[in-house]
């Protein structure tokens, strides 16, 4: 469900990086601390280096950037993990009253619900159960649902597979699609040319922003399947019934990332780099496509990111109005049944999805832009 | 008028592998009613001396002393500092008006119109007419800007005041204008002023004192004609032939390795006297000073001084 | 502009005005469709169960054969209202955390900004799913849920836009003056993000209207017999293959009253966005814009400027009334020079005289909607105005090379340096990649970079400044230049890493004869540099004399001003210094006669009335003014006078 919560999010991140910019616009490049000196240049080289003070060993190690930055990365990913789980564990305690007489209804006789309790360990101290339930989850094990009797773990492995491809289809989709399309408006649209054409891009991408997935799934459904009869309503047959799902969860985010494209690649044009690129006389499309196009999309990255781990949880929505046997109808039946242990591993599942996500959002900014690395963030 | 001591003061940055010293024992001193002229490159810790005199930026060891005490933590403030940037020193929402009336000391003018009178009575100090208060920043050319800033430093009744690059972000057209009022306010008011700036020409005009800073260290001070004429440290020789306008320079006199040398890295410092790397008359030069790269060179007590082993200078014999 | 203006020309704007007239019908319909229709959306209809669209019925009945159309009306309240109060809570939550760093302090404060940055990773729906979990299904469980998975973003965009406030001189001045942090906060930060954060939270309430429909579609939100659009919707669409309107209709209610807020909202951050960018000077021009040839010398101007007829034989480039217009504003006025093999000529004004912009036109690099006017633009014999753009890359490629201001920005930032330089040999040398990257590292080695192998490969960022702009003048010489255009190339750098550059502009240009067109506000960059000086005001050249002479030869009265305003080594301490009254001259505003004059201590009704022309002095200056024969008095008595009043 990207785009309700999206607004905020994009602009809090574009704000972010303009004071990140001033940030590293302050810091003083270093220079020369190499210690090994050019084979062709030693007379030059040698004298400035030779006596900076400098640290061998281990401290050299984590002198290499890309070190400190799988380092700093990784601990961010276990805090947030750790989060995660204990949010997911809390979740359970946070419920007012007693979640398994919620579960099994007020008719359920007191043995079972008190034998239930004890079965889910629910009446050890507070801490022996967070131990456990950690325990338990670095043995793969997320419990067993109320209802059904099976373990969770088996739930998610089979609804899992169904969710993973629709989001990484729809990930592929958004990204293929916003990035040229965004750029290709940003060349034509640039320094005020083609207003009609601005117009036209701008309004319906904020149309397609605005509107949820789960509505352009409802009007696919009803233009695609109801009027035209083309494609399957619902359900996972077929290749054919893969395209309105992840037409429906890409658009909104593609839309929005192509705008964000579009504004960076013009905030790109007007840079000093693209003045001296044609200062250097360099043919229109060396200049897009090399110098404009990577700074646009590493910008694009660190404003965008967070809407692609935004599409992992969308899933949760598209899936409910095609009936796609994913974790997103699982999640929802099994909040309203009460299911708990599913809910929790489920969230857990979906929060690992989007944390990964990140990281690869991350990893990649990082191949981007050499400077990224050495950012503290 | 009081007199401001920086004792031994360091100022530190960031932790860990980012950790960086941008001031580093600095003693320095601001005498009563005069102006000390503090040059040096941009990164050479100016503005965090600054900003930790001020209390903006904790000190990580050392004292500052005004009139040989520690400054008071609340109350009135009786340092106060004027910024590089006049668009970024006035709250855009604010009137001019209120941001004077801001800084005078409460309870030092009682009642509303007292006040007033007094944002009048500052604003007319810096030349600018009373009716101005009503204004926004916005309406103010970058010019009048820095006098408000100015008006809002004097409004805290202060014995000292740190005037922070003041003119450098000012067109050229302008910048006089700055610099005279600043002289004027000092003949009237007999400030204590530390006046900070990279331009050697501006710190000669206004400053009876010079104090030349290098990588995060005070290399040279001393009374500003006797530092003018008779430079001493290597560095501050290299700024004063930097700011000698007219004709070509001789870049030639000293050798390529010099001349191209790259600036420090703060974050690495070299070792020994921190401009080793780049002296015309260190390490480079004269293979035989490793003096230079392995010992501090420290200021000795003169009222002229400098840090370097090999103070160059005809009047002092000590040196060779 | 106040902000009461900024905001008022929001609706000024077609899409502004259409965002607040449907945000204000969903708003009024939101308080009366209950009151007008409630009764027909819950009446009961056995005979008309789920009946498709009809007349009576414009989108059909539900189960229970109640109106469908009437119920989407009527759901406007429940729809709004809750995400109203979701809102709410979300902005509360997140301006408590988003200002909480400022009033902990730094050390607790990095703890919350670290706690809110871990909690913006995960999705919203994420969020809102889990709190539902605990606040249970329902409409007083979907509010909080809804409200705290907005909070974090909501709590990162205050943090940031609060720290940059923060930073900002104006606070660090508060505090010196006493001022506490609660009242920073009240009296300065939040008076200053106060806008963007409002802007964000229309938008935040039109994300949490979808969002609510979100949940309620699911069956966690609104809970019956209580309807809002997203149960409506989530009703619908069970039977959409008999009657699609049950369904598209509360869809298309949502999308409205989504789009209203959320309209609204960019229609306000246009308005309150770009407020820093009308304040922070000119758009800069970098596009390539077709150069008009001006066919006869234009009427317009009044004054023909002469160009030196002394030097066209072996003139590099000759530039004849030249101007630079962006739609009506004109910042270059007709300028003219000649500029002979390799020599020297600065070009010295204050910011906004034009100096730059003249540069960019001669180096073609004016963007549309920039235009170039010229009587005659001829380089190395080539007229620029008039060779088909085809032929022009090589020629500019090769024979001209430019300097940039910043060289902190003036490189690809994620490209290495050598690969920049290298770029250039390969595309107008017809090398080869290795060859182009050979040529690149003998480029750097020969502007005195040390290691240039090593230094070829790593990134700009890892270049000083001063190292950066001799790069940067190594990229220049990747062809066989003639003409250097540097523009403030050492504005941006220290003294002493400034004459390391300048010397290098020396070198080169003595080493293979090449002029130098060298631009600076700093006159004594110019004296180190150049054989002769040009001083701009206002879009003109005022006066050109040979730099021997600008000490004391100067007769424009604005070039004696600059020289006094600036103090040097040699400046009398005990004399005020020049002072030039008033404002540098506006481009959008110009005068009839002298652009001088406001400020000038010479200036007469003639001046004010007739633009004096540039015109030889006979001893091989140029000079624009009426009274050039005549000094001021030594030391103006102005001097208290200033620009203040
Ligand atoms: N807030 C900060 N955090 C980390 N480093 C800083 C900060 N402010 C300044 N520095 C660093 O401290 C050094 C001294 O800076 P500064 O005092 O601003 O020097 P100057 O005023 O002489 O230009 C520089 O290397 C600068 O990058
Ligand atoms: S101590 Fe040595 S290196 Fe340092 S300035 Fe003096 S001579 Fe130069
Ligand atoms: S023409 Fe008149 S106003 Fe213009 S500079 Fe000369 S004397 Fe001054
Ligand atoms: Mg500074």
């Amino acid at each position: 469900m990207a785009p309700p919560f999206s607004p905020a999010v994009v602009r809090a991140d574009r704000v972010d990086r303009v004071a990140l910019c001033g940030r590293t616009k302050t810091g003083r490049a270093a220079g020369g601390q190499d210690l090994i000196t050019e084979p062709d240049d030693v007379t030059e080289a040698m004298p400035v280096t030779s006596t900076t003070a400098s640290a061998p060993g281990f401290a050299h190690l984590l002198g290499n950037p890309w070190l400190r930055f799988a380092a700093r990365r990784l601990g961010r990913l276990l805090v947030s993990v750790w989060v995660l789980v204990t949010g997911a564990f809390l979740m359970i305690h946070l419920i007012p009253g007693d979640p398994v007489r919620a579960a099994l209804g007020n008719t359920a006789p007191v043995e079972l619900v008190e034998a239930r309790r004890e079965a889910l360990g629910l009446n050890d101290p507070l801490w022996q159960q967070y131990a456990d339930y950690l325990r338990h989850l670095v043995g793969g094990d997320f419990g067993t649902s109320m209802l059904s009797g099976l373990p969770v773990s088996e739930v998610i492995g089979d609804r899992l597979p169904a969710t993973a491809e629709l989001a990484v289809l729809a990930f592929a989709l958004a990204v293929l699609a916003s990035i040229p399309l965004g750029l290709a408006m940003a060349v034509l649209t640039r320094g005020g040319r083609r207003k009609p054409v601005e117009l036209a891009f701008t309004s319906g991408s904020v149309l397609l922003a605005v509107v949820p997935e789960f509505l352009v799934a409802v009007g696919l459904v009803y233009v695609f399947s109801v009027e035209l009869g083309w494609a399957p309503v619902a359900m996972r047959q077929g290749p054919s019934s893969y395209v309105l799902p992840v037409l429906a969860l890409a658009v909104g985010p593609a839309s929005i990332l192509a705008r964000i494209v579009r504004v960076e690649t013009l905030a790109v044009l007007q840079a000093e780099y693209i003045r001296t690129a044609r200062a250097k006389r360099l043919p229109d499309r060396r200049v897009y496509l090399r110098h404009a196009l990577p700074n646009a999309l590493t910008a694009t990255i660190t404003v965008g990111g967070l809407l692609l781990g935004g599409m992992v949880a969308g899933t949760v929505l598209a899936e409910n109005v095609f009936a796609w046997p994913g974790l997103g109808s699982t999640i929802v039946g099994s909040i309203l049944a009460k299911d708990y242990p599913v809910v929790q591993g489920v969230v857990l599942v979906y929060g690992l999805g989007v944390l990964l996500v990140n990281l690869v959002v991350d990893v990649a900014l990082a191949l981007l832009d050499p400077r990224s690395t050495i950012r503290e963030s | 008028m009081s007199e401001l001591t920086f004792e031994d003061v360091t100022v530190r940055y960031g932790s860990g592998r980012r950790e960086m010293t941008a001031v580093d024992r600095v003693h320095l001193t601001v005498p009563s009613g005069a102006v000390v002229g503090l040059v040096g490159e941009s990164g050479s810790g100016k503005s965090t001396l600054a900003r930790a005199a001020v209390g903006l930026t904790p000190v990580a060891g050392g004292r500052i002393l005004l009139d040989g005490r520690p400054l008071p933590r609340g109350g009135r403030r009786p340092l106060q500092m004027v910024f590089q940037d006049p668009y970024s020193s006035l709250d855009p929402r604010m009137t001019i008006g209120s941001s004077i009336a801001e800084a005078i000391p409460r309870g030092a003018v009682p009642g509303a119109a007292a006040r007033r009178d007094e944002v009048a009575r500052l604003l007319d100090l810096v030349d600018l007419p009373a009716d101005r208060a009503g204004c926004h920043p916005a309406e103010l050319s970058g010019g009048q800007r820095q006098r408000v800033a100015l008006a809002r430093a004097l409004a805290g009744r202060p014995d000292v005041v740190i005037a922070d690059e003041i003119t450098s972000a000012l067109d050229v057209s302008i910048q006089g204008t700055v610099l005279n009022l600043v002289r004027d306010l000092h003949r009237e008011l007999r400030l204590s002023m530390l006046f900070i700036t990279h331009d050697l020409a501006v710190v000669r005009y206004v400053s009876d004192y010079i104090a030349v800073m290098y990588l995060g260290r005070i290399v040279e001070y001393g009374p500003a004609e006797s530092v003018l004429a008779d430079p001493r440290h290597p560095y501050t020789g290299e700024l004063l032939a930097a700011a000698r306008r007219g004709g070509p320079q001789a870049a030639d006199t000293v050798p390529a390795s010099v001349a191209d040398a790259e600036p420090a890295d703060p974050h690495h410092p070299p070792t020994g006297c921190r401009f080793h790397p780049r002296c015309p008359v260190g390490p480079l030069v004269h293979p035989d000073r490793t003096v230079c790269r392995d010992t501090a060179p420290t200021g000795d007590g003169r009222p002229h001084r400098a840090a370097c082993h090999f103070v160059s200078s005809a009047a002092d014999p000590a040196a060779a | 502009m106040t902000s009461r203006a900024r905001w008022a020309g929001v609706l000024r704007t077609p899409v502004g005005a259409a965002a607040a007239v449907l945000l204000g019908a969903v708003l009024l319909l939101a308080v009366l469709a209950p009151l007008l229709w409630g009764g027909r959306a819950d009446e009961v209809d056995t005979a008309h169960i789920l009946a498709p669209a009809s007349a009576e019925h414009w989108a059909g009945t539900d189960n229970l054969g109640r109106d469908i159309f009437f119920r989407v009306l009527v759901a406007t309240r429940t729809s709004v209202r809750l995400a109203l109060l979701a809102t709410a809570v979300g902005v509360a939550v997140g301006l408590l955390l988003g200002t909480l760093p400022l009033l902990l302090g730094p050390r607790l404060g990095r703890l919350v900004t670290a706690a809110v940055n871990i909690a913006v990773a995960f999705p919203g729906l994420l969020l809102a799913l889990s709190f539902a979990v605990i606040f249970g299904a329902g409409a007083s469980g979907a509010v909080p849920a809804i409200g705290l998975a907005i909070a974090p973003a909501f709590a990162r965009l205050t943090q940031t836009l609060a720290a940059s406030v923060a930073g900002r001189d104006f606070v660090a001045a508060a505090r010196i003056a006493g001022v506490g942090r609660v009242r920073v906060l009240l009296r300065h930060v939040l008076p200053n993000i106060a806008e963007p954060l409002l802007v964000n939270a229309t938008m935040a309430a039109g994300g949490s209207l979808l969002a609510f429909a979100g949940l309620s579609f699911l069956g966690l939100g609104v809970q019956a017999p209580d309807y809002d659009w997203g149960r409506l919707l989530g009703e619908g669409l069970n039977g959409i293959y008999l009657n699609p309107a049950a369904a598209l209709v509360p869809g298309v209610a949502v999308v409205l009253a989504g789009l209203a807020f959320n309209l609204v909202g960019e229609a306000a951050a246009k308005a309150v966005g770009p407020r820093t960018a009308t304040a922070g000077g000119r758009k800069r021009a970098t596009d390539d814009a077709r150069p008009t040839p001006t066919p006869t010398p234009t009427p317009t101007t009044a004054v023909p400027v002469r160009p030196q007829q002394s030097a066209q034989a072996d003139a590099l480039l000759i530039v004849e009334d030249l101007k630079v217009s962006f739609g009506p504003v004109t910042p270059v006025r007709g300028v003219g020079f000649t500029l002979g093999r390799g020599e020297a000529v600065g070009i010295v004004g204050e910011s906004g005289s034009g100096k730059s912009l003249t540069a960019l036109a001669v180096a073609q690099l004016i963007e549309r909607p920039g235009r170039i006017e010229a009587r005659r633009l001829e380089l190395l014999g080539d007229d620029l105005l008039r060779t088909p753009p085809r032929a022009r890359p090589r020629l500019l490629g090769t024979s001209l090379a430019m300097v940039f201001q910043d060289p902190m920005t003036s490189f690809n930032p994620v490209q290495r340096v050598g690969r920049q330089l290298a770029e250039v040999a390969e595309q107008h040398l017809g090398h080869r990649r290795g060859p182009a990257l050979a040529r690149a590292v003998d480029r750097l080695r020969a502007v005195r970079i040390p290691g240039a192998a090593r230094r070829a490969r790593q990134f700009p960022h890892e270049f000083s400044g001063g190292m950066r702009q001799r790069a940067m003048i190594g990229m220049g010489l990747m062809g066989e230049p003639k003409l250097i255009i540097a523009d403030e190339p050492t504005t941006a750098l220290d003294v002493t890493v400034q004459r390391q550059v300048l010397a290098l502009l020396a070198d080169v240009r003595a080493a293979d004869d090449v002029a130098v067109l060298l631009i600076s506000h700093d006159l004594g960059v110019v004296e180190q540099v150049c054989d002769r000086v040009l001083v701009m005001y206002a879009g003109r050249i005022v006066e050109d004399l040979p730099v021997a002479r600008l000490r004391d030869g100067a007769r424009h009265p604005y070039t004696r001003a600059l020289l006094g305003a600036v103090p040097d080594l040699a400046t009398d301490r005990d004399q005020p210094l020049v002072v030039i009254p008033g404002r540098p001259a506006d481009p959008a505003a110009p005068t009839p006669g002298c652009a001088f004059a406001p400020r000038c201590p010479l200036a007469d009704d003639h001046c004010k009335r007739a633009d004096p022309a540039l015109i030889e002095d006979g001893s091989g200056g140029r000079v624009a003014c009426w009274h050039a024969e005549q000094r001021p008095e030594p030391a103006p008595a102005a001097a208290t006078e200033g620009e203040g009043r």
